[in-house]
């Protein structure tokens, strides 16, 4: 290491320039920028009028803000378990070597190559009523069916759902990839002691991918704060705003509103609460471990 | 050598001068759908049916008409304004836009829009040429800043055979339509229980509109001034307080479909899974030709009437309408004459977009002896006299629309009281035309 430092020259550092340009560029600076709108009155059409922290008194007395912030947080706290909790079943389920589970893995994971339009779709027809298929379900044992996109509470939920199924695909291969790096010998000395299944998966499985599963659960909380197109084209936040969540408000505020600075400010109070969310997660789950 | 030196740069120059000739290029970006299987290559204008169907054979046409002309078109989804802002934000605006009357004052107070009167005149178009409602449609500060293309309002969809099966069809074969409150819930009722179907198709979900233009419908059949200030809107009216508590009663008798959203409301009535569906002017054309299908639900039995007067004060229906407005940018000269063509080109076939179910824009085509012809269009022509729009310096008539479609469809499907949706509507559209 001593040598390596001692050859080093600055000159080295310019193999990251050209990485370094584009992050500064694409996002450092619309980072500032963005906090400096968020300062403003103003549209996109031109420069605005400095107001200070105005934005975010009115952004914070909102009802619409706090009911899209309440319908936000209700999704991370129960799709993010979801996805985590799917996902190691599933990677659990498949981690052999077996022809049927490499296309059970390409199965599931296949719903993640698909665009946020496709997926609503199919979703839709699922859920819509009439002819969507859960209506048909429901009619066949004699239910009177559910307008899921349509009727508060369901409408998240059916959000929910389509979400899941879009995003199980990557938490399930993380998963995989961390199982096939525990020790095979653990396994097989908890063999030798006659463990029984519950034991191996609470003692040997889940503290040796415990790093994973923090990994997974924040990757998972930064993106599910950052819903958006399922809601927009699933249910427009709709009924009466029930499935609206912080990024469609943003969307909302600044370019149908147009009302950009305020737009900004309520995306600064989303940054600062995905930051909060992923940090007091792995703070809490780095305690556990070193405890 | 260097006479063939000579030759091919000289043929090469008149190439590149033939091909700038005909690159007169335009960027034309609009909504009312993508149908290029359909009607990619279609000129013949007369055989289109529809929105998407007519504008992209005219754009064909004119295409056609046209080679030196180069007309690149954007579809964009409805209404397509998130975009354009987009787009003008960063210097990138299209040439010609489509857009709705309402949404003119938003991007005309903000200087993002250019005058179109003189363009019009070095073509031979005369503000005079168009109707009332439409020039009044683009007319802001004494200047147009579009060109006016239709008129367009919600209508009732009448699927005459269920009717028949109701009972709700006069001697003359025309339907009995309610004329009160009252009767549009009487009627309601023996149609559901003569038929087993709900009498209205409604687009209750996924979307706003449909809940506004209706609620502005009932407002302006009471006379109610809620927009007497363009900058606050007043809605905790009696008034207001009628006509959300009538389209409450049509989802709580169970006259309505429910859950619907608009794509689903559209094939609904095509299907024949209701009597009248509550939607726009733009689906005449499509079901007139559904209807003269036989083996369709709407075979030989498609009618459709404006909204009927069910309050007492007067006859009126919220109208808007479509024009083509030019964002302001840099363009050549033979780019701004090659707009001014399409205008004008688009003005005098006003005809071909009327047969959509559009009211045309332009006064001439009433008396045309093709347009007099069109199906059912005796029965929705008082629009031109009932047909009313917001008072124009209303600005975010879009937003409010979404704010309008929020509570009132809170209160119509039971999620929030009426007052209180009432009271948050008024609270919140006072609250974003005060901030602007």
């Amino acid at each position: 290491m001593a040598e390596s430092y001692r050859r080093s020259q600055w000159s080295h550092g310019l193999f990251i320039l050209p990485y370094l340009c584009f992050f500064l560029v694409l996002l450092v600076f619309p980072l500032f920028w963005g906090m400096w709108l968020s300062l403003h009155k103003a549209d996109l059409f031109g420069p605005g009028r400095f107001v200070g922290l105005t934005n975010y008194t009115r952004v914070l007395a909102d009802p619409v803000f706090l009911q899209a912030l309440r319908n936000t947080i209700i999704f991370v706290a129960v799709s993010v378990p979801a996805l985590v909790v799917i996902g190691l079943f599933l990677a659990l389920a498949l981690n052999r070597t077996t022809r049927a589970t490499s296309f059970f893995r390409g199965l599931f994971f296949s719903s993640s190559v698909l665009s946020v339009t496709i997926v609503t779709l199919i979703w839709r027809f699922v859920f819509i009523p009439g002819d969507g298929l859960l209506a048909v379900l429901f009619k066949q044992v004699g239910l009177t069916p559910i307008s899921f996109l349509s009727t508060s509470g369901w409408s998240l939920f059916s959000v929910g759902a389509a979400t899941v199924w879009w995003c199980i695909g990557l938490p399930m291969m993380l998963f995989l990839a961390a199982l096939q790096q525990v020790p095979q010998d653990l396994y097989e000395a908890a063999a030798l002691d006659n463990a029984s299944g519950w034991r191996v998966l609470t003692r040997i499985t889940l503290p040796s991918i415990a790093r994973t599963i923090v990994l997974v659960t924040i990757i998972q909380i930064v993106l599910q704060f950052q819903l958006f197109g399922q809601a927009q084209l699933m249910t427009n936040g709709g009924p009466s705003g029930t499935s609206r969540p912080l990024v469609m408000y943003i969307y909302e505020v600044g370019f149908v509103r147009w009302d950009i600075g305020r737009g900004a400010a309520a995306s600064q109070i989303l940054f600062l609460i995905i930051l909060v969310a992923a940090m007091a997660q792995y703070i809490v789950s780095s305690r556990k471990t070193e405890a | 050598m260097k006479r063939i030196l000579m030759t091919t740069v000289a043929a090469l120059a008149m190439g590149f001068a033939a091909s700038a000739h005909a690159q007169t290029k335009i960027e034309l970006q609009r909504f009312f759908g993508a149908c290029d299987a359909d009607y990619g290559k279609v000129t013949d204008v007369s055989s289109a049916v529809g929105e998407c169907g007519i504008i992209t054979s005219l754009i064909n046409k004119f295409r056609a008409d046209n080679p030196d002309i180069t007309v690149n078109v954007t579809t964009v989804e409805w209404p397509g304004y998130d975009q354009l802002n987009a787009q003008l934000a960063s210097g990138a605006a299209p040439d010609v836009v489509s857009m709705h009357y309402s949404a003119i004052s938003d991007y005309q107070s903000r200087g993002l829009l250019e005058p179109v009167d003189k363009l019009l005149g070095t073509q031979g178009v005369s503000p005079a040429s168009f109707t009332d409602a439409a020039r009044a449609g683009v007319m802001k500060e004494g200047q147009m800043y579009g060109l006016p293309f239709d008129n367009w309002t919600m209508l009732f969809h009448v699927n005459m055979n269920l009717m028949k099966k109701a009972g709700l069809v006069n001697a003359d074969g025309t339907p009995v339509l309610p004329t009160s409150a009252d009767e549009l819930i009487a009627q309601g009722k023996q149609f559901k229980e003569k038929t087993g179907k709900p009498y209205l198709i409604q687009i209750l979900a996924n979307e706003t509109a449909s809940y506004t233009r209706v609620l502005y419908t009932f407002l302006q059949q009471q006379k109610s001034d809620f927009f007497a200030n363009p900058k606050q809107i007043k809605l905790k009216t009696p008034e207001a307080k009628a006509a959300v508590e009538l389209m409450k009663r049509t989802v709580s008798e169970k006259i309505s479909t429910v859950g619907l959203d608009y794509a689903a409301s559209v094939s609904a009535f095509a299907n024949g899974d209701g009597g009248i569906a509550v939607n726009g002017t733009w689906l005449i054309g499509d079901y007139v030709a559904q209807s003269k299908k036989e083996g369709t639900a709407l075979a030989n039995g498609y009618s459709v009437y404006p909204i009927p007067q069910l309050f007492k004060a007067q006859d009126s229906t919220y109208a808007d309408g479509h024009s083509w407005v030019m964002p302001k940018k840099n363009r050549t000269p033979e780019q701004v004459q090659a707009i001014g063509k399409l205008f004008k080109f688009l003005a005098d076939n006003d005809f071909q977009w009327a047969r959509t179910g559009h009211l045309p824009a332009v006064k001439a085509v009433f008396d045309k002896p093709e347009f007099k012809a069109l199906p059912q269009r005796d029965n929705i022509a008082k629009i031109a006299q009932t047909g009313r729009s917001l008072p124009a310096e209303v600005q975010r008539q879009f937003a409010i629309q979404s704010i309008i479609g929020e509570e009132v469809g809170a209160a119509v499907n039971g999620d929030k009281p009426v007052d209180d949706a009432l009271a948050s509507a008024e609270s919140r559209i006072n609250e974003l035309l005060g901030d602007l």
